[in-house]
């Protein structure tokens, strides 16, 4: 018989305590598994957005919280295009609308019609892309259309006026997938604000030596950039990965998953703490028996933490499966189209499996001390 | 071979001193309960020694003394000459030196005869192998073998200490601590048992000290250690006046 046997045997023993400690630590471990891959997704998904586009670099209004409130004039463009290493500079009005038929706010973006943006889009038959002579006509993302119901030729209703739908396109990218993009002008007049836009987007020129460098040095030009009388204008410009990570957004999902984990761990943690414990108390005899036969201190220990990190590790596992199944099923949710992402990396699984020890550490720890310093004698009285 | 008193069994009188006792006092409670108080022993190697008293009587602190399970509060105790108080890892010491057979058998409910004569071994370093087929020889021994794969439940009560007494002996200790050890076996299994503890004393060399109510059981032993509030009874008409009392 090997120990682990012996250890495996006393969990059995207590079957359906047993696997309702793994179920409240698979939980724990589904809940951190689930939520973390779900906001590494997004951000994913949302870098793959500006890389896709073949973006290095994004202005927006130096200082503002919320990037949806940024407010540039258009005509910085034109001087952001004379800085050295710059190859393509475009624009981007961000805002977001509410259409008939979906449940939460779309975004919608104003891009200028030469703007390279649209290289990253492919617009499926029988549509086209916007032209000059459009007026009042939007692209829909593939998921979009497909959640509105809308096909080519067909009008939507944006802020009360009428929309053709001129194109119906897919990125690949189920962030952009779910936009609805018309022209700046457009959006311009249709938010009342002439000659605004929220960002600009940068393209660095192939055949830099050191991008790095190039972009650290831009930023610097860039945010010093002044105005006639000699202000600063006020711009913030960053490597297109950093900025993504830096919204707020992206970094409140972060800090929600992780609070949640927490809160989920501690539960998942003190269920085990009180089931180990519980399981100690039970035995009091048992190990005094062990320890009067000549078990060490040491050994009753690992018999107790063996027992718990069997405990943890199964219920991570199990987690992890679980996980892997809710967000399955989440990513078909219609509501959660396109914000759920279906992967879970390897990080996020390392991560879950030492979230596991340590749940099995903090739940078995303590009644494992408390075990080992049972004295024998407590056990074994005579007469 | 016995003569019933606390004296020296002659065939003994040149045995090294294995467990030797000395003026040891063992209070609880913050000092106010005095379970014993200033016993001197001495046991030799070899020797089969019953330990006889009434309830309260103190006997079981000093099987719990005696089997280092528990400290004494002032004195000393000597293995081999080895002062008990200086050792580091009592775990260690006991499991290669103490076996212990108990009223209530306490085998582990979950595990098989043969499985349960090789929790001891854990702590010893052999492997699961080598710990397998001692297991089987030690069973084959207590005339177990046949049910070594067997739960306890399994088993009748006799079967059960034959089993609890092969688990004693899984890692050879000199050494044997056995507390009722017939207590609760009918007649039949209880004269099986003491069979059992006749040839290990006389054909394996061991050290045998057994703790018992029983008359009949404490007949087997070459001397008895009588006890009585916390001291030895040193005089013989004062055992038998507490052998009638028994």
């Amino acid at each position: 018989m090997h120990f682990l046997d012996f250890v495996l045997r006393n969990l059995l023993r207590r079957r359906v305590r047993t696997a309702l400690t793994i179920v409240g630590v698979s939980v724990a471990i589904a809940a951190v598994v689930a939520l973390l891959s779900i906001t590494n997704g997004y951000e994913l998904t949302s870098k793959s957005v500006y890389a896709s586009h073949g973006i290095d670099m994004v202005v927006v209004k130096a200082g503002v919280a919320d990037r949806s409130s940024s407010t540039l004039d258009e005509d910085l463009g034109k001087r952001l295009q004379e800085l050295s290493g710059i190859s393509k500079v475009s624009a981007t009005l961000r805002d977001s609308v509410s259409f008939e038929g979906t449940s939460g706010p779309v975004p919608l973006n104003g891009w200028p019609l030469d703007s390279f943006n649209f290289d990253a889009l492919n617009i499926l038959p029988p549509g086209r892309d916007l032209e000059p002579t459009d007026k009042q006509a939007v692209l829909l993302g593939k998921t979009l259309a497909g959640n509105l119901d809308k096909k080519v030729g067909d009008e939507v209703e944006i802020e009360g006026k009428n929309f053709k739908v001129i194109g119906i396109y897919e990125s690949g990218n189920i962030i952009e997938d779910r936009k609805a993009i018309m022209s700046l002008r457009d959006l311009q007049s249709l938010m009342d604000r002439i000659s605004q836009v929220s960002q600009f987007e940068i393209t660095l020129r192939k055949d830099l030596p050191d991008r790095t460098a190039t972009i650290a040095v831009l930023r610097q030009e860039i945010e010093n950039l002044k105005d006639e009388d000699g202000t600063k204008v006020g711009l913030a410009a960053q490597a297109s990965d950093d900025f993504v990570k830096s919204d707020n957004q992206i970094r409140l999902a972060h800090a929600m998953a992780w609070i949640t984990s927490a809160i989920a761990l501690i539960v998942g943690s003190i269920g085990m703490l009180n089931t180990m414990i519980v399981s100690v108390l039970e035995r009091t005899q048992e190990i005094g028996i062990l320890r009067a036969i000549g078990w060490r201190k040491m050994r009753i220990m690992r018999m107790i933490l063996v027992e718990s990190f069997t405990l943890s590790f199964t219920g991570a596992v199990l987690g992890i499966l679980l996980a892997f199944v809710m967000i399955q099923v989440l990513a078909r949710f219609p509501a959660a189209q396109g914000a759920v992402h279906g992967g879970i990396t390897m990080r996020v699984i390392v991560m879950a499996y030492l979230l596991s020890i340590l749940v099995g550490l903090v739940g078995g720890g303590y009644p494992a001390l408390r075990g080992a310093n049972l004295p024998p004698t407590e056990a074994l009285r005579y007469e | 071979m016995n003569n019933h008193s606390h004296l020296l069994h002659p065939s003994h009188n040149g045995a090294p001193v294995i467990l030797q006792v000395d003026r040891v006092s063992r209070t609880y409670a913050d000092g106010s309960v005095t379970a014993l108080n200033d016993v001197s022993l001495e046991i030799r190697r070899g020797e089969y020694v019953a330990i006889m008293g009434p309830s309260g009587s103190g006997k079981s602190t000093l099987l719990n003394l005696l089997g280092t399970l528990d400290r004494p509060t002032t004195g000393e105790l000597y293995f081999e000459g080895h002062p008990l108080s200086q050792l580091r890892d009592l775990d260690a010491f006991r499991s290669r030196k103490i076996g212990f057979v108990f009223q209530s058998f306490y085998l582990l409910p979950t595990l098989t005869a043969v499985e349960n004569v090789q929790i001891p071994m854990f702590e010893t370093g052999a492997t699961p192998a080598q710990r397998v087929k001692r297991a089987y020889e030690l069973l084959e021994m207590v005339s177990m073998g046949h049910r070594a794969t067997h739960l306890p439940a399994q088993l009748s009560v006799g079967e059960r200490q034959r089993v609890a007494i092969a688990r004693a002996l899984a890692n050879d200790p000199p050494l044997l601590l056995a507390d009722e050890p017939t207590g609760n076996l009918d007649s039949r299994s209880g004269n099986d048992v003491l069979s059992l503890f006749d040839e290990l004393h006389t054909q394996r060399g061991k050290t045998l000290i057994v703790i018992t109510h029983s008359q009949e059981v404490a007949d087997h032993a070459e001397r008895i250690i009588w006890i009585r509030d916390g001291g030895i009874v040193h005089s013989r008409a004062e055992a038998l006046k507490q052998r009638e009392a028994v």
